[in-house]
């Protein structure tokens, strides 16, 4: 997915639209009751996404945060709002977004569970000391959220969404510490200077998942909007028989964009 | 403004509820060190995972002694350190975890003259389980003289389950095969490491037996240092002799520096034995693969090499001398102190350590002799 091209092409028409001095997308007064066209907006939009797939709360096995990267993480989208009410404050919003996950990361963990699989045999153990994980995911995100305008400006969004990821990758490797083989009495094993052991569990991430998102939109001109949403997985980024990582991860990402409203 | 604080706080909600939590209580229950009261050692204790020996000085009774533990910070151990117990027989302590789900038995056993055999058939072996059950291998004991079991030879097939190539033990470099005349022998295979040993750089196994201990711990980081070659030897020893038969594998392949086996043509595989006898100095109670036949090595007092190490289709015998290092004798005080050392090694591939070496190498070694002079 070539989404720095997508993002370069949106942003340059964004760029060359005349600026109006105009408030938020549309102005109540300006439509005529009945006119059923204008109940419903539409949007494109574009933002990079910051955060990680974390567990919540952070287990007790994960004693530091040794380095964090959210990577650049994009997103591109459409969205259809159908207002309601006569003052339509309110509304329902569809949409649809391409978007990319991921982070780098590197912890220090005591007893923290691990495997290692090669032709298909399981390597298992506990590991105390530094892992490195990289996790990427691209993402296609269906959000239905319920919108409430404030006022000609601002307006908020809140509900529910499911995604399908079409690529998944959770790799890494674990260094500087030791590993005890299969549970905390097994045989100690010290992995030390460039010594280190590599694990892949991007076969055991979730393809479906589903979340909710929060956010807020501001219309800085007549078509131009700034957003701003929060999302959050509300499964885990593993599969539900996937024990060896022994907590759930949750996927919690701010996504800062801009949209055109037509 | 309204849109930086609602941000602000949502932010604030994943920060909160990501803080570190308290540290876990520890789950291991290990003895991490061991010692006796008094001046009564003769080696500094040997941990393994689930067994402590301690060789004693040879007039200290075993009657009643009084072993000291160090355990995993937090564990309890049961009976207490320094609880006087009668060691004529080993015993059992059990080390909890100090999460208390966690319990690992260990058996110390204390032994005085540490009288080892001087013949060796490869009778006798142990089926050890590991990796959860998915592979086992063999382990090479001894019965003494006394009829207890000795566990002098040791290998790695430990580490070589971690890599999980092996299932049955003869699928491991070190297992028991057939010797002659119905009898059994020691069969050595050069093995490949597979993907896992490949990523960390150690590509191949040569087959290896050795008097002395297996040190896991080091075996990914330090791996020449994981063979501890050596246990007390109170005799001098004259000569090395057995029977064995050998098998270069087809093509001689070395690890480059990504650690990927790479051919070496025109080269063919060579195994070795040898032994050592040596003098253990403070701090320096053992060798390893670093030193074991180091000419600069000051505590080497004589060794005994095989100086045919190529192919031999039958079996065959060989007897070789131990060669006096220049300049080295043995002082007979010391040996009755058991401060020398002794240590015989086999390999499939003599630079097998350095992870050169024809996968499929393959030496059998029907039985080893020591000769030695006889006790003044």
């Amino acid at each position: 997915m070539n989404c720095k091209k997508y993002l370069a092409i949106i942003i340059a028409f964004i760029a060359s639209l005349p600026a109006y001095a105009d408030y938020y997308a549309f102005d109540i007064d300006s439509i005529g009751l009945g006119d059923r066209w204008y109940d419903l907006q539409y949007e494109v939009n574009a933002g990079t996404n910051l955060g990680g797939a974390s567990p919540i709360p952070l287990p007790a096995e994960i004693r530091k945060i040794l380095h964090f990267n959210p990577k650049l993480q994009l997103q591109i989208g459409a969205s259809a709002t159908k207002w309601l009410g006569r003052d339509r404050r309110w509304g329902v919003q569809l949409g649809v977004r391409m978007e990319t996950k991921g982070m780098e990361t590197k912890a220090q963990v005591k007893n923290y569970g691990m495997e290692i699989i090669q032709d298909g045999k399981k390597l298992k153990g506990r590991w105390t000391g530094r892992v490195s994980t990289k996790y990427s995911s691209q993402q296609l995100i269906i959000p239905i959220t319920a919108v409430w305008r404030l006022n000609h400006r601002i307006k908020f969004n809140a509900g529910p969404w499911i995604s399908y990821a079409f690529s998944n990758d959770f790799d890494g490797y674990v260094y500087e510490g030791y590993l005890r083989e299969g549970d905390p009495t097994g045989d100690k094993v010290v992995f030390e200077g460039d010594s280190q052991a590599s694990y892949d569990f991007g076969e055991d991430l979730r393809n479906f998942q589903w979340g909710m998102q929060a956010g807020v939109s501001w219309a800085a001109f007549k078509h131009l909007v700034v957003n701003a949403n929060l999302t959050w997985g509300c499964n885990s980024i593993f599969r539900k028989d996937f024990k060896t990582v022994s907590f759930n991860m949750y996927p919690i990402y701010l996504n800062f964009g801009f949209g055109y409203i037509f | 403004m309204k849109l930086s604080k609602i941000t602000f706080l949502l932010v604030l909600v994943a920060l909160l509820s990501s803080c570190i939590r308290k540290e876990p209580l520890n789950t291991e229950c290990d003895i991490v060190a061991c010692t006796l009261p008094g001046d009564v050692l003769n080696r500094s204790a040997q941990i393994y995972n689930d067994r402590v020996v301690l060789i004693v000085k040879g007039d200290v009774s075993l009657k009643n002694l009084a072993p000291e533990f160090e355990i995993t910070p937090g564990a309890t151990i049961v009976p207490p350190s320094g609880t006087h117990l009668n060691f004529v027989v080993p015993q059992e302590y059990t080390v909890t975890s100090q999460d208390g789900e966690w319990h690992k038995t260990y058996t110390v056993e204390i032994r005085r003259d540490n009288e080892i055999n001087l013949d060796y058939k490869f009778q006798n072996v142990r089926q050890v389980k590991a990796v959860g059950g998915l592979c086992s291998y063999d382990v090479f004991f001894e019965v003494n003289s006394a009829g207890q079991e000795d566990w002098a030879w040791a290998s790695a097939n430990p580490a070589f389950a971690l890599t999980l190539q092996g299932s049955t033990p003869s699928t491991f470099p070190t297992y028991q095969g057939e010797g002659i005349d119905g009898g059994k022998c020691v069969t050595l295979v050069t093995r490949s490491t597979g993907s896992f040993g490949q990523s960390a750089k150690k590509p191949m196994a040569a087959g290896n037996l050795f008097i002395g201990k297996f040190d896991m711990t080091n075996a990914m980081s330090h791996p020449l240092e994981a063979t501890q070659f050596g246990t007390p030897f109170t005799r001098v020893p004259v000569s090395l002799s057995g029977t064995y038969r050998y098998t270069p594998g087809d093509v001689y392949t070395q690890a480059n520096s990504a650690g990927k086996l790479e051919e070496v043509p025109g080269k063919t595989d060579e195994f070795n034995i040898y032994a050592v006898f040596f003098e253990t100095m403070p701090g320096r109670e053992w060798l390893d693969g670093t030193n074991v036949l180091a000419a600069d090595n000051d505590q080497i007092i004589a060794t005994a090499v095989i100086p045919d190490k190529g192919a031999k289709s039958d079996w065959t015998e060989f007897s070789i001398p131990f060669e006096f290092r220049p300049g080295k004798t043995v002082d007979p005080e010391k040996l009755q102190r058991g401060v020398y050392n002794i240590t015989v090694v086999m390999s499939s591939s003599i630079d097998g350590d350095l992870f050169s070496g024809a996968i499929g190498s393959k030496l059998e070694v029907n039985d080893i002799t020591l000769m030695c002079q006889d006790k003044q």
